[in-house]
């Protein structure tokens, strides 16, 4: 009986601490490829909710806008939509002073953006177009690609500034 | 719409597929799946990878250089429709795949040519060299061509009771 029971024991043990060595191994096994691999394909592009900063590709004054307000969407804003910011940093003699709550147009978005054909299409950061209240762009020039998605979103005096239409 | 091609594995991007990524400087790179997508954010070069058709190409295992590749060629500017020209195209691409289909087949043939002979020399080698790991001695007895020449070894009795009583 005693050894029965020493035997179970022994047995519960050795279980146990085969358990543990294989959690172990596992996880120094997998720490180092998740390393790897998180740098390059596991970043999860999300929204443009408050506190995203984002560039401005117009020659509006503006160089870093922050988002305090998402016009649209309950998660944040996307491709193609309106949203609220505050100025961070601008140019000295520009049409919008640091400190200036503005409206702007976010033409590149970092997330991808379905399209109506099935396809997606994402870009390299995230950056918006100052617009005023009514949407027109408040600078007169509009810098690197723009997508689409502005055409349906009635943004077309942008797309008639924007040097590329992706 | 427009059939694609994949940047990294130069396949067919069709509707619905993929995902489009567009750089500052306004290039776009087409994606048919996140398994070359990914490879691209990891900064591979598709002209070493081996399942690539860029790789491909440039180690002389694919066509480079065919006149039916010309019908292929991207055409920027949108032709009117002409019934006609829509029929005999419809027409041509069957009759260029089938072409172009041939003679890749014949370009294989044409690289796996002098394997069957190769083979066969180093089946030979094979054979003079190595029959001793194959012990099979009826098949020694049988056909002398597949032995070694055969050297007497005597044997003595007690050598042979030894093995009687295992």
């Amino acid at each position: 009986m005693l050894t029965v029971v020493v035997g179970a024991g022994r047995s519960l043990l050795g279980s146990l601490s085969n358990n543990l060595l294989g959690a172990v191994k596992t996880t120094h096994e997998v720490i180092p490829r998740l390393h790897y691999n998180s740098i390059f394909s596991q970043q999860q592009r999300t929204f443009i909710q408050m506190r995203t900063n984002l560039k401005v590709v117009d020659n509006s004054g503006a160089k870093r806008v922050m988002c305090i307000q998402a016009l649209k969407g309950r998660r944040g804003a996307r491709l193609g939509d309106t949203i609220i910011a505050s100025v961070k940093e601008a140019q000295p003699r520009g049409k919008v002073k640091k400190g200036e709550v503005v409206y702007g147009v976010v033409v590149r978005a970092a997330m991808q953006r379905g399209r109506c054909d099935g396809s997606e299409i994402k870009f390299d950061d995230n950056a918006v177009v100052i617009v005023n209240k009514q949407g027109e762009p408040i600078g007169t020039r509009v810098f690197g690609p723009v997508p689409h998605e502005l055409r349906k979103k009635k943004h077309l005096k942008i797309l008639t500034l924007a040097e590329h239409i992706a | 719409m427009r059939l694609e091609k994949c940047w990294f594995c130069s396949s067919t991007i069709y509707p619905g597929h993929g995902i489009q990524f567009v750089r500052n400087d306004a290039k776009i790179f087409r994606f048919c799946r996140s398994k070359c997508h990914k490879n691209f954010k990891m900064k591979r070069n598709p002209r070493k990878l081996k399942w690539t058709k860029a790789y491909r190409r440039l180690h002389g295992k694919d066509m480079t250089q065919d006149s039916t590749f010309e019908l292929e060629r991207k055409r920027n500017r949108p032709e009117r429709y002409d019934r006609n020209v829509t029929e005999s195209t419809l027409k041509a691409i069957k009759k260029i795949d089938k072409i172009r289909v041939a003679r890749e087949a014949r370009h294989h043939a044409m690289r796996m040519k002098g394997k069957k002979a190769i083979e066969q020399q180093a089946a030979a080698k094979e054979l003079e060299q190595s029959i001793h790991l194959v012990k099979a001695p009826a098949a020694l007895q049988e056909d002398p061509s597949l032995t070694l020449p055969k050297m007497k070894i005597k044997v003595s009795q007690s050598q042979t009771e030894d093995r009687m009583e295992e």
